[in-house]
């Protein structure tokens, strides 16, 4: 039922030069679930990420969001119609202030987004640091900012790069929390994630791509024990 | 403008003089282009350097009488030595800042180097008048300085290419401006390659700069113009693209060639603008293809 | 809030001095004045781009040269009051920044820079070719000025107004976000900020009162030509007095075009034939020192508001 899926991706190629990062891969994603894309180095899952926001075009294929097509809009067009992501290498603006960061990015009115900011920043505990330069925070801490600063625009799919790479224990599980008290909200979340145990709590489904392929999608459970899942990650 | 007929050989004859002055535009533009792809430093005192060069070669023929094609023998390890202090002094600490810093610093040395020029020569225009006259090939005309220069051009871009393809160095030069950590990751000692890069950068502007003292004149200014003209053979050859340069360095020769046979020399100047803002903007990896 | 009180008094104190000192100076002190006035306005328009987005306006004295033409022109051919005409001089630098940011705005770090570098050239070449117009290589001559006093407040005002806006940015959200650009472009697009838009409102507003200023200029120097005009060597004084002021603050142009002006006025005259090499001496030394500039370090050290 292609009509009930959140973001429909359908037949995207992508190609650097002579290299096929992408290719022709399909996923479609329902609404309020958590999903996991894994994939040995490589294997393209930040290029399809890049794809879906718009800042790599992609060359063939289509990417719907709730029924509409945007592959071809520019990043900004693609986050104000829902879409929100972190990246796998931080970008948090370092010479803004925390809360500036949060700020920044809302086009609600000034006093309800600072509450909203303060709020967010209170979720992770990052309130005493609110005037802070972003770039002096740790790196655990601007992982957080960076997951934050998603919310501000509260969008309905959110695309997260690797959240729990660098973050400890402690933060991750409340991470984790936080990602599914989104789910819990009606959110759909896609995660891109190396660490197992994190895709295999968390995720409803995942998709898994080598070589920029689609080679499996199902139940974490099923997919662990996928063949061709097994001589992707261990080789062959 | 009066109704001139284009005959053929007009049109030969730009195309050909054209050709001749890219050879130089080609060597001029390959040194800043070398400094810019291992850097990303644009080198703004880059024209200086080449008043230097030029300044050495009149130096060296006004006192000694010596050859100005000679000179290149002194002329290019004296850059070489200009450039490399000029690195180890100041641009190795803006590498890695935002292209502000950069321009700044290379302009900030540019206008000492000239001003020094100034007081030490006087701004006074000078000229090496080594070779004169034409030879005539038919209908056509080439100028003796133009030529000679364009052949030297032309064997000096060959030495570059041989010492960046076959020579160990020459391959730690080009691995570092395709990919700088890997490099270093790979062991190559990247402080030195840039000092070596900035080193033949202006060598080879130092090398341009003598070959223009025979065709046009000499004084502290002179050097200003080339700065964006290399800049320009860079983006229609592809940064990062050394081969690329050379055949901007024609291009641009070309087009400045036949845009005089339209145009006033100041308008030739804003075509050459259209096209570098059209190239940026349509083939940002150059006409010929290099790495964004 | 009584550091607040205190500079705003202070702040006050030096207005109300400004404001009466064309009636107590000499005619020297007033004329100094407008080209501190000048370059305050310049570097803080320059600010305004390239301080906040991190784009690198790199021959941003086009549009002050625009700007002194038209007020020129505007005066010798349309007999236009100087004023009107120095003002009207926005419009065509608004008209040049638009035509040429839609663009050039697009390209990335030193190709933007090496773009406007043209854009600068490519102007100086056209009003030097279309002679009939504009005097060619000559220039405008325009009738002397009687009295200089009504510029020094018409410039101030301006070195004001810029300031003002800065203070007004920096407090808004447009300012956060044009920060945002210059601390990663491609976050902020990810977020939803149309950073296409904002910077051409940037570029816009800075290229506005550099036109107001060169048509001031233009009646001020009773002489424009395309060697004083279009100098790349104004656009690098303009750049280094905001970066040594401290870029990205709203007073830091003010400081750095007022310290530098008067370095100027005390040392480089004095030292006629190398003022070049000095000017030159101390580009490398702002950029390889201090970067930041003054009100960066203070800001960086004593953790002062972005409004300073």
């Amino acid at each position: 039922m292609p009509d009930a899926s959140i973001l429909d991706i359908r037949d995207v190629t992508k190609r650097f030069g002579g290299v096929t990062a992408v290719n022709r891969c399909s996923l479609a994603l329902t609404p309020g679930k958590i999903y996991g894309l894994i994939g040995p180095n490589g294997s393209g899952k930040t290029t399809l990420f890049n794809c879906v926001t718009g800042i790599e075009p992609r060359d063939e294929g289509e990417i719907r969001f709730k029924g509409e097509r945007i592959d071809g809009l520019k990043p900004h067009q693609v986050a104000r119609r829902g879409i929100g992501r972190t990246f796998q290498i931080i970008r948090v603006f370092p010479e803004l202030t925390a809360l500036e960061n949060l700020l920044v990015v809302t086009r609600e009115p000034f006093e309800t987004a600072r509450r909203k900011a303060q709020e967010l920043l209170k979720f992770v505990t990052l309130e005493r640091l609110q005037h802070e330069y972003a770039g002096n925070l740790s790196y655990g801490q601007q992982k957080l900012l960076e997951f934050i600063r998603v919310l501000m625009t509260d969008p309905e799919l959110i695309l997260l790069d690797e959240p729990a790479a660098g973050v400890n224990r402690t933060l991750l599980n409340e991470l984790l929390a936080a990602i599914a008290r989104l789910r819990d909200q009606g959110k759909t979340i896609l995660i891109v994630e190396h660490d197992m145990k994190v895709v295999m709590g968390l995720c409803e489904a995942v998709f898994v791509l080598d070589y920029g392929e689609k080679i499996a999608e199902g139940p974490p459970g099923v997919i662990q024990t996928d063949e061709r899942v097994i001589e992707a990650y261990f080789g062959r | 403008m009066t109704s001139v007929q284009i005959t053929g050989t007009m049109l030969f004859q730009l195309v050909v003089s054209g050709l001749l002055a890219g050879g130089l535009y080609a060597l001029v533009a390959l040194g800043l282009s070398l400094i810019f792809g291992v850097m990303r430093v644009i080198n703004i005192a880059h024209g200086t350097l080449l008043m230097l060069g030029a300044y050495t070669t009149y130096w060296l023929f006004a006192l000694a009488g010596m050859n100005p094609f000679v000179s290149l023998v002194v002329s290019i390890p004296i850059l070489f030595v200009v450039g490399a202090i000029l690195q180890k002094l100041f641009v190795h600490r803006v590498v890695n800042a935002p292209e502000l810093s950069s321009l700044l610093l290379t302009f900030g040395i540019s206008i000492f180097i000239a001003n020094v020029a100034m007081l030490a020569w006087s701004a006074d225009y000078r000229s090496v008048e080594f070779l004169t006259g034409s030879f005539l090939l038919g209908p056509i005309a080439l100028s003796k300085p133009r030529l000679v220069s364009f052949c030297v051009a032309l064997a000096l871009t060959g030495l570059a290419f041989v010492f960046l393809h076959r020579t160990k160095t020459g391959k730690a030069i080009r691995a570092t401006s395709q990919h700088r950590d890997v490099a270093q990751v790979c062991g190559i000692n990247v402080r030195r390659i840039d000092l070596i890069t900035f080193g033949l950068g202006a060598a080879l502007a130092g090398a341009g700069g003598s070959l223009v003292s025979v065709m046009f004149a000499v004084y502290p200014e002179m050097g200003q113009v080339y700065v964006f003209k290399s800049f320009l053979v860079i983006v229609l050859g592809g940064a990062g693209n050394y081969p690329g340069a050379f055949f901007g360095g024609l291009l641009l020769g070309l087009v400045e060639g036949l845009a005089s046979l339209f145009l006033t020399a100041q308008l030739s100047e804003v075509i050459a603008y259209i096209l570098l803002v059209i190239v940026l903007l349509v083939r940002p990896t150059g006409l010929l293809g290099g790495r964004a | 809030m009584s550091p607040m009180v205190g500079a705003l008094s202070l702040l006050l104190v030096i207005l109300a001095g400004l404001a009466v000192l064309p009636f107590f100076g000499s005619g020297y002190v007033v004329s100094f004045s407008i080209q501190v006035f000048m370059w305050m306005a310049l570097a803080g328009s320059w600010n305004l781009i390239s301080g906040f987005t991190g784009y690198v306006s790199f021959g941003h004295v086009a549009f002050f040269g625009v700007g002194a033409y038209t007020g020129a022109l505007l005066i010798t051919k349309a007999g236009w009051h100087w004023l009107l005409a120095g003002l009207a001089g926005s419009l065509p630098a608004a008209a040049l920044a638009l035509v040429i940011g839609y663009p050039c705005l697009r390209l990335k770090g030193p190709y933007f820079a090496i773009a406007m570098l043209g854009l600068n050239e490519v102007v100086r070449a056209l009003v030097s070719y279309f002679e009939g117009f504009t005097g060619g290589g000559s220039g405008v001559s325009l009738p002397p000025i009687l009295s200089i006093v009504p510029v020094y407040y018409a410039m101030g005002a301006v070195a004001m107004a810029v300031t003002l806006l800065t203070y007004r940015i920096i407090t808004c959200q447009f300012g956060l976000r044009l920060l945002s650009i210059r601390e990663d472009e491609m976050a902020a697009e990810v977020m939803g900020i149309n950073t296409a838009r904002l910077k051409l409102y940037a570029f816009l507003l800075s290229a506005v009162f550099p036109g107001i200023v060169g048509g001031f200029y233009a009646w001020y120097a009773s002489h424009v030509e395309p060697l004083s005009v279009f100098p790349l060597l104004t656009t690098i004084t303009m750049i280094i007095m905001c970066l040594f002021g401290g870029k990205g603050t709203v007073f830091g142009p003010v400081l750095g075009a007022g310290l530098l002006s008067v370095f100027q006025e005390l040392v480089w005259a004095r030292f006629l034939f190398v003022h070049q090499a000095i000017f030159g001496a101390l580009i490398v030394g702002v950029v390889l020192l201090m970067p930041r500039g003054i009100l960066g370090v203070l800001q960086e050290r004593y953790r002062l508001p972005r409004t300073i």
